[in-house]
């Protein structure tokens, strides 16, 4: 224990003076806050405080090299175009963009990277992890991680469809009413606001006590409970768009409503939109899994992240960590889109900032 | 004035518009049922005259409307009839419980307030730094955790592992103000946790927005010391986002504390909505959600009217 401490501050002392020396600010400033971290934790905390700081700080340390080695990939593989805006995004989004490229190789290859079927009982209920098992069994004795990598297809899967849905509704919806105008769009502005004073969770408790768990209602739901947002996001942007010359000039040739929209207003406005449409996944994910803890969203036996919390939520009590693991591929999805939209929305948006 | 007070009556009336609307959406929401309500209830197993008997107790023989009308002067006054599973007075089952949850809002939000919006304007000022990108990323990951997430991890580490607080806050009783606020300590805790993450990034974009209109500065070149163009010139256009902000998230936890109720087994209003769900008992059900409804209606109206009164320009019109 003692010698670990001594190298620990070793290197961290040595590796400072290194930053120092070499007129390293960034890296000085950011080893020597950990430096001074750790001396607080070592003394409150002795030995088992320090090796939580080194353990976390060395996950940190190689999240932002697989951040940083994913960037430098995706700059060489992309357009010269795309390339360069990739160059400019920050660790966090490239660690965004890691983190859902792994999710999204887990849901499409699932039946071959999970050893067990998603409803296949192995062993006993709350078997312990093995070499079989990585994670252990469930509740009913079904493999842990097999349920844990098919529920990111089953969950991800149908937050998507739902976002996709709202964004068709919503976005369709917005650009229309900011081409035509009028009654139209004042009255799609009244049905919007009224739908986005009710809130979200509720609303859909309301509707799935009426007609009970099915897949396709949770769906058309959650899409009308999140179109608004986006219509009035797509209005806005839109809005702004709708009043530029060249859309007089297109008028004036004689083009249709739906030219406008798709050659004129969506590129100009993608931008945004692709933004949105990260954001609002990140809505309807995590109220599908507040719904489906709530035990009201996938039914069993497919396996889905919010209910794998929900029956294994007992072990909790006796100090394991495994239930929240879903919970965590819950969040951890979630901070990944975020981390990517922050980017495009500091991209691409008027934030005053700077 | 005169402008302030119309503009401040034709906010109040669209809210109460807007509630009376959400009210014929919630009624009318059961109106959709398969079948009917009376047969709902009693599922497969119902009779013809069971049926029959049911549809006369529940009075469904009059027409949608009357019954509405019915149902929402029964509600403003704090009558929604009876149970449809128990037969007990819904007004019964709810009122403790909302008092409850009352109670575990206010108790998460008097802590929550303060810190975000003291952290929110410390990191608007410091911005671009280190502390507030770890500021940024922590808030981020707060606000994209389930809060059954954050929920589990408070039980795990300050009640499983250390003791120090209970984990499951089901026995209310008659227990002193410092009880209470001890046993509910984890459930305020992780909506404080969420909430504040929200709050304190309103609360950036909001400062940062203010910070960098030209007349705040017009105030720095002509040399006003940092702390007195905050004071002075900042604070009074910020009070308006501010309030807003903070209306927003009391708005936000009223529907965040359905799932932190669930997690730490609360006997608030969200677990007995959850609950009543499960049943398909519809008399609590809408209930619940009309008065989850009205609140966030209420607080999204007092954040308008706040923003609308606390606004400079409107309170001294040229």
């Amino acid at each position: 224990m003692l010698t670990f401490v001594i190298v620990y501050y070793g290197v961290l002392i040595a590796a400072s003076c290194a930053a120092a020396y070499f007129k390293q600010r960034q890296a000085f400033q950011l080893l020597f806050s950990l430096l001074l971290v750790s001396m607080v934790v070592g003394i409150v905390g002795g030995a088992a405080g320090l090796r939580f700081i080194a353990i976390a700080a060395c996950l940190l340390a190689a999240a932002a090299g697989i951040s940083y080695a994913f960037r430098e990939f995706l700059v060489q593989i992309a357009k010269p175009s795309l390339a360069r805006e990739l160059r400019t995004a920050p660790l966090t989004a490239a660690f965004g963009m890691f983190i859902i490229f792994v999710y999204a190789v887990a849901a499409i290859f699932a039946p071959w990277i999970a050893p067990f079927g998603q409803a296949e009982v192995i062993d006993s209920a709350f078997a312990p992890a093995d070499d079989k098992m990585l994670l252990g069994a469930d509740q009913l004795g079904r493999d842990m991680f097999s349920r844990l990598i098919y529920a990111a297809r089953n969950t991800v899967g149908l937050a998507l469809s739902a976002t996709i849905l709202a964004f068709l509704m919503g976005a369709g919806a917005g650009l229309w009413a900011a081409v035509r105008g009028g009654w139209f769009d004042t009255a799609f502005g009244r049905v919007v606001d009224i739908l986005m004073s009710i809130p979200s969770l509720i609303f859909a408790l309301l509707i799935l006590s009426i007609f009970g768990t099915n897949l396709t209602i949770i769906v058309v739901v959650v899409a009308i409970m999140y179109a608004p947002r986006v219509f009035r996001l797509t209005r806005a942007v839109a809005g702004n768009v709708v009043v530029m010359d060249y859309i007089e000039a297109a008028r004036l040739r004689g083009e249709g409503d739906w030219f406008l929209i798709r050659r004129e207003i969506l590129p100009n406005t993608t931008a945004p939109l692709i933004a949105e449409f990260g954001l609002e996944f990140c809505f309807v994910f995590l109220l599908m899994a507040g719904l489906s803890f709530l035990g009201l969203g996938i039914q069993p036996p497919t396996a889905d992240w919010g209910s794998m919390v929900r029956e294994n939520a007992t072990l909790i009590s006796f100090g394991e960590i495994t239930p929240l693991i879903p919970a965590a591929a819950i969040a951890l999805l979630t901070v990944a889109v975020n981390f990517v939209v922050d980017w495009m929305l500091f991209r691409s948006s008027g934030l005053k900032e700077r | 004035m005169d402008k302030l007070l119309r503009l401040i009556g034709q906010r109040l009336g669209l809210g109460l518009l807007t509630l009376l609307v959400v009210s014929v959406l919630i009624f009318s929401a059961v109106e959709l049922l398969p079948g009917d309500l009376a047969e709902a209830v009693l599922g497969q197993a119902a009779t013809e005259e069971t049926v029959a008997a049911m549809r006369e107790q529940l009075g469904l023989d009059r027409s949608a409307p009357v019954r509405y009308l019915e149902w929402l002067s029964g509600a403003v006054v704090g009558d929604f009839g009876n149970s449809l599973i128990s037969g007990e007075r819904v007004s019964d089952a709810i009122s403790e419980r909302f008092s409850n949850t009352l109670m575990l809002a206010a108790y998460a939000a008097v802590i929550a307030v303060p810190i975000s919006i003291l952290l929110g304007i410390m990191v608007a000022l410091l911005r671009n730094t280190l502390f507030d990108r770890v500021a940024n990323v922590m808030t981020l990951t707060s606000i994209s955790s389930p809060e059954f997430f954050l929920g589990y991890i408070l039980i795990l580490y300050f009640s499983v592992k250390t003791g120090w607080f209970p984990a499951i806050a089901s026995q209310m009783g008659d227990t002193s103000l410092g009880d209470y606020l001890y046993r509910t300590f984890l459930p305020a805790l992780a909506l404080v946790l969420v909430v504040t993450a929200h709050m304190m990034r309103m609360t950036r974009a909001a400062i940062i927005n203010l910070l960098a209109s030209p007349y705040i500065e017009m105030a720095r070149l002509k040399g006003v010391s940092p702390l007195k163009v905050i004071v002075k010139h900042a604070l009074p256009n910020a009070w308006a986002p501010i309030i807003n902000v903070v209306a927003l998230n009391l708005a936000y936890l009223i529907t965040g504390v359905v799932l932190v109720e669930v997690v730490f087994v609360y006997p608030g209003i969200g677990q007995l909505l959850v609950d009543a769900v499960a049943k398909r008992d519809f008399a609590i059900v809408q209930a619940c959600c009309l008065i989850f409804a009205a609140t966030f209606i209420l607080l999204n109206l007092a954040a308008d009217v706040g923003s609308i009164l606390t606004n400079p320009r409107l309170r001294h019109p040229k």
